[in-house]
């Protein structure tokens, strides 16, 4: 705790459970966006690479009181990464302004000490070597590198979008450092048919994320670990949000005090 | 003096010692690491200048509205274009493939036709235009139409050719458009296509319809459900969504209510019955007030399963409501119920929102419009293939019925009753597999193609689909290889080319041919008239009345991003299909706890679901968002064809549907459809 | 006898001058040193020309265009790198002074509408997302006194290409691939680690992981 550091600009996000409605349009573009190549048996889990993936979530009651949700999980950006010091390579920081858990593949050797650590699951290891079907490798972006077979990767909050936006901002004589909500938004939070996805400087009063993270319907996930994750869950339902951590029964959500952690902004 | 032993090693350990002084050691050990990271076999970035170029997706059926990123020319992937209606910026999970399907394994790279063992041999254009010239040519027993695209302009140049035959067998794949034809044009005397404008709709009612995930527009439709519910305050819409299983739109809206596979008839009346006791009114309702009235909220809850309280407040909810809306659509989005359309409508009559805008203008000299196309009924025409009613020739474009209709109709055997079956195909589908001749049809992205007023949405729109990338096979644009052959034939069809076709329509919807083909939208105001729109009673009265609530209802459920009968499971979407809806082998079947005690089922058993048509073999996933009595099974797994994305992987659950004529509309109807379920 | 041809053995070398003795190391010492300092850093990359030269003179001294007439940032912030052919094009669509390497050009690329495979001398692999934006003259130019030339070999960037007239054999290494001219991290750091940089590179010491890699 005592390394944790704090930064001008945080980006995070806030992600409205309410209107995600769990259709993985924010998959699909994740995986295009950042060049994550696909699987023939996609649904063992545990061997495909899902940067963000759609959980179902439900109220745990039978039917007819029965009711679902859906909640995007992206690299959580922790305050305090658990990943980061448990890396015997210095592969992945949290060094830079912005607050983003970076992840430097040709450093990694794939010990995976960083997927055990994480208690988000966002991690994955690329068991195989990256194969798309015949040309598909064509179509992909010029911004993200490939990773090969053996090293470990995750969400990087599309950080090579922030690159370019800053650089758009210096060739027009902006400060890189002050950009509008827009300039910079990840594949995910576009895509988002529903507008789900919110995504912005928590610190910044101009930033929507930077009120909505606030919102009394706002939590993160296993708040009490002291993660202090740059990502914020809304929910007006009680049971969503109860789902975002361990409660015992007579306790009301935000009802603790985190460990270590603190809010943005 | 002699070198000896000692000298050699001496030399050898000068050397050692010396090397490492020099950067030979330490020089290529960090190469070598280096060497390490850059296999040839990983692909490498390759860069250049960026351009964003707007387009409408073909290929997923909400038509989203896209920009395609390309690198100096290379596609890279579609993004949402903020300048569409049809978008809003976003994409839809199909959609957001699209780039990526270019190189779908399953596109069909060359003509190919069907040789007498059964394999297939390619051939060249001017071959397969021979071969198709001669059948057409010798067509005295008619041509038949089934197209897989309800919004393009190319129905016209199918139709109109197949006009020239004297035919107008011209189908399109089931769906919920149909339904609502039928319903609106030949039983209400409605002209145009019902309109749904869900912008600044305060309370919307899908009644089965999944309007947050497959029904109409989505993309469109989620914009407007996005824009009235801001982040953290409390909505100022309310969405309701009735059905058997909570789908996707039920996880959006605020409230879900239960209602009976193929209940939304009664449903839809029961509403309107509470509505009309409020004092709401319509002309040409006469007749359906009495009808109506005898869908009391118990009476409802009876057939449909919905709990009174539920309907009260909802018709109350409709009754204050601003801007209401209801929509009515099939589980599945196929096979629905045309009564419960007609009451669908009604309902809208009496809530002051029923609007319809005109049907897309034919420009096509002899092309049947929409509305006539939307009104034939396909299934029932396949399955007459069995009794003597089979076209010589069968075109099937961009639709994949073998795998996608009914399975009572058993497609395939009806198929080989057709004497000459050619396929216009971008993918290999289960239809091209039994098919003479396959014809590569060029992707979305590589054609001139439209968008002309997509069902479900609220305005007249017009939007053209531009090739921006140049094709990657031998494939042809089927609009003008027909025009080309119709004029072979002596069935010219007035255009030269079907570009042509489009600047035509474009005139004709009102647009500006320079303004759409840059990729702008064009949306008019234009409404058609709902004079003298009626509702028959007693049609409706007829398939109300039949009611059997059967043991185990089957409802199908359907998910863009599971892909299209057209295009099957694209690569990148098969990462969002969780593990409790596939196995790798297996799909899964849903059904809620106290439904899997009462079958003597339980989580993962792998059970045998049967219907008077198929059977289909699934997982047990307990789910408790499914009704009582209930199994949802998603569409689109089970594909035999396609590529090892797509193949093996579940079952089809097609195969359950039978088809039965809906009392008083006449119309093919499968929703609803009794099943059995056995542990296997 | 056995014992007698080991008093022997050992009285030869016994007998040897020391220096005599250690010659066959220094021998083997200095061979090696030849070939770690002169044959191997020679032969461990292969000599590529361009596919057609191009004289920064020319342009530059003769025409009195400046560096970011054909390397420009694009209106998105990117760096074009080097100028297309149609670009070229629009000076050359005819040759201008018939010299050979330039009606080669206008045959072989303007022509035939082909681009032009320059090798680069300073490619960075793939993981490095190198911003031309952030070390521009805006930036650089605030503190530092120094011209555009300058600039971009500064540090060891870029060889100074300003005034040559005939491009340089580009060097590339037989086991990674990579350009001898590659910056490695180390170089780049020498400017990253200052203090002085720390606020530019948007990290607290200058290293974050994230301002250079992709």
């Amino acid at each position: 705790m005592a390394s944790k550091k704090e930064f001008d600009i945080v980006w995070g996000m806030v992600i409205d459970l309410d209107k995600c409605t769990g259709c993985g349009a924010c998959m699909v573009a994740c995986q295009a966006e950042n060049n994550v190549p696909v699987t023939k048996d996609a649904t063992n889990k545990l061997r495909s690479l899902t940067w963000l993936l759609v959980y179902e979530l439900s109220n745990g009651k039978p039917f007819p009181d029965h009711d679902v949700a859906y909640l995007p999980r992206p690299c959580q950006q922790c305050g305090n990464p658990a990943c980061v010091p448990v890396c015997p390579a210095t592969v992945t920081k949290k060094d830079e302004e912005g607050g983003i858990v970076s992840q430097v593949y040709p450093r990694c050797f794939g010990c995976r000490y960083c997927m055990a650590s994480c208690p988000y699951h966002v991690r994955y290891f690329n068991w195989f070597d990256p194969v798309w079907p015949e040309g598909m490798e064509k179509t992909l972006s010029p911004d993200v590198s490939v990773r090969p077979r053996g090293v470990v990767e995750k969400c990087t909050f599309c950080h090579h979008r922030w690159m370019h936006a800053k650089d758009k901002a210096r060739v027009e004589g902006r400060d890189p450092y002050a950009l509008e909500q827009m300039e910079y938004q990840t594949a995910c939070t576009e895509a988002c048919p529903n507008g789900a996805i919110h995504f912005g400087d928590l610190k910044n009063p101009e930033h929507t994320v930077h009120e909505l993270s606030k919102s009394k319907y706002a939590f993160r996930l296993l708040e009490r670990l002291g993660m202090d994750p740059q990502i914020y869950y809304l929910s007006r339902r009680e049971w969503v949000r109860r789902l975002g951590d361990n409660y015992l029964d007579d306790e009301k959500t935000g009802d603790f005090k985190v460990v270590g952690g603190h809010g943005h902004g | 003096m002699g070198i000896d032993r000692r000298d050699v090693i001496k030399f050898i350990v000068g050397g050692a010692v010396g090397s490492t002084l020099t950067p030979i050691p330490w020089k290529l050990t960090d190469d070598i690491s280096i060497w390490t990271q850059n296999w040839p076999w990983i692909p490498t970035n390759i860069g250049g200048k960026n351009e964003y170029t707007p387009t409408v997706s073909k290929l997923c059926p909400s038509n989203s509205g896209m920009l395609l990123r390309t690198v100096s020319g290379r596609p890279v992937r579609p993004q949402g274009d903020p300048d569409s209606p049809l978008s809003g910026g976003k994409i839809s999970s199909l959609a957001a493939a699209e780039a990526q399907m270019l190189y779908s394994p399953s596109r069909v790279r060359r003509p190919l036709r069907k040789t007498s063992d059964g394999t297939y041999k390619a051939v060249s254009w001017a071959e397969a235009e021979a071969i198709l010239s001669e059948k057409l040519g010798n067509a005295t027993g008619g041509v038949g139409v089934i197209s897989g695209d309800e919004n393009g302009s190319m129905n016209e140049v199918l139709s109109a050719l197949a006009a020239g035959f004297g035919s107008d067998d011209c189908h399109f794949m089931p769906g919920s458009a149909q339904a609502e034809a039928v319903a609106y044009n030949q039983l209400m005397g409605g002209e145009g296509q019902p309109a749904y404008d869900f912008e600044k709709a305060d309370y919307v009612l899908a009644i089965g319809a999944d309007v947050l995930e497959s029904w109409g527009p989505v993309v469109a439709t989620r914009r407007a459900y996005a824009d009235m519910r801001p982040h953290g305050e409390d909505p100022k819409s309310t969405w309701v969504y009735a059905g058997a299983f909570q789908t996707n739109t039920a996880a959006g809206a605020d409230r879900f209510v239960a209602m009976r596979p193929g209940a939304q008839v009664a449903l839809a009346l029961g509403v309107a019955n509470l509505l009309i006791k409020e004092g709401a009114s319509a002309t040409g309702l006469s007749g359906f007030a009495s009808l109506a009235a005898q869908y009391t909220p118990e009476k409802v809850a009876e057939v449909a399963g919905v709990s009174p309280d539920a309907l009260q407040e909802i018709a109350k909810g409709l009754a204050s409501a601003q801007k209401p809306l209801v929509v009515v659509g099939a589980e599945g989005n196929e096979g629905g119920s045309t009564a419960a359309a007609i009451a669908g409508i009604a309902c809208n009559m009496l809530l002051g929102s029923f609007k319809a805008v005109p049907y897309p203008r034919t420009v096509v000299q002899g092309a049947m419009g929409r509305g006539d196309m939307l009104a034939k009924d396909v299934a029932s025409y396949v399955a007459g293939f069995k009794g003597g009613k089979a076209p010589e020739v069968l075109i099937t474009y961009q639709a994949n019925p073998v795998y996608a209709l009914p399975g009572s109709i058993k497609t395939k055997e009806a198929f080989e009753n057709v004497s000459f079956k050619v396929c216009f195909t971008t993918y290999l589908s289960e239809t091209a597999l039994a098919s003479d001749l396959i014809l590569p049809v060029p992707h979305s992205l590589e054609m001139v193609d439209d968008v002309a007023t997509p069902y479900g949405y609220g305005k007249a729109l017009y939007a053209v689909a531009r090739p921006l990338v140049p094709t990657l096979v031998d494939a042809k644009h089927p609009g003008d290889f027909l025009l080309g052959l119709g004029a072979k034939l002596g069935k010219d069809l007035g255009f030269a080319s079907y570009q042509k076709v489009l600047e035509a329509k474009a005139r004709a919807m009102g647009a500006n041919w320079a303004d759409v083909s840059r990729g702008t939208v064009y949306v008019s105001d234009s409404q058609a008239s709902t004079y003298g729109v009626r509702v028959d009673a007693d049609a409706v009265a007829k398939a109300a009345a039949v009611v059997e609530v059967a043991d185990l209802t089957l409802c199908p459920v359907m998910k863009l991003n599971f892909g299209t009968a057209n295009c099957g499971i694209p690569p990148f979407n098969l990462n969002t299909i969780r593990g409790d809806e596939l196995d790798s082998d297996y799909l899964y079947a849903h059904l809620n706890a106290s439904t899997a005690k009462s079958k003597g089922v339980a989580q993962g058993d792998v059970v045998r679901i049967s219907s008077a048509a198929g059977t289909v073999m699934a997982k047990v996933n307990i789910f408790e968002g499914v009704m009582d009595g209930v199994v949802a099974i998603p569409k689109n797994f089970g594909h035999t064809a396609f590529d090892e994305f797509t193949r093996g992987k579940g079952d089809n659950v097609s195969a359950l549907f039978a088809v039965a004529s809906e009392p008083g509309t006449q119309a093919s109807v499968w929703t609803g459809q009794a099943v059995e379920l056995k542990r296997a | 006898m056995e014992a007698h041809k080991q008093s022997q053995v050992k009285a030869e070398a016994g007998s040897r001058n020391p220096i005599v003795g250690a010659l066959p190391f220094f021998f083997g010492l200095a061979l090696s040193l030849a070939m770690g300092w002169w044959v191997f850093p020679d032969s461990l990359f292969s000599k590529e020309p361009q596919p057609i030269n191009f004289s920064h003179k020319v342009h530059i001294e003769n025409v009195g265009m400046e560096c970011s007439s054909c390397h420009y940032f694009r209106e998105d912030g990117s760096f074009n790198g080097f100028p297309t052919t149609q670009e070229c094009a629009e000076c050359h669509m005819e040759a201008m002074d018939w010299s050979k390497d330039e009606v080669a050009f206008v045959r072989d690329y303007v022509e035939l509408d082909r681009e032009v495979d320059w090798k680069v001398y300073q490619y960075q692999p793939d993981n490095v997302f190198f911003t031309h934006a952030a070390h521009s003259m805006d930036n650089c130019g605030m503190c530092h006194d120094i011209t555009e030339a300058e600039l971009c070999s500064y540090g060891g960037c870029h060889p100074n290409m300003a005034e040559t007239d005939k491009a340089p054999p580009v060097k590339t290494n037989r086991i990674t691939g990579y350009s001898k001219d590659t910056m490695k991290m180390w170089q780049c750091e020498k400017c990253h680690t200052l203090p002085e940089h720390y606020e530019m590179t948007g990290s607290a010491k200058g290293q974050a992981c994230f301002s250079c890699h992709k």
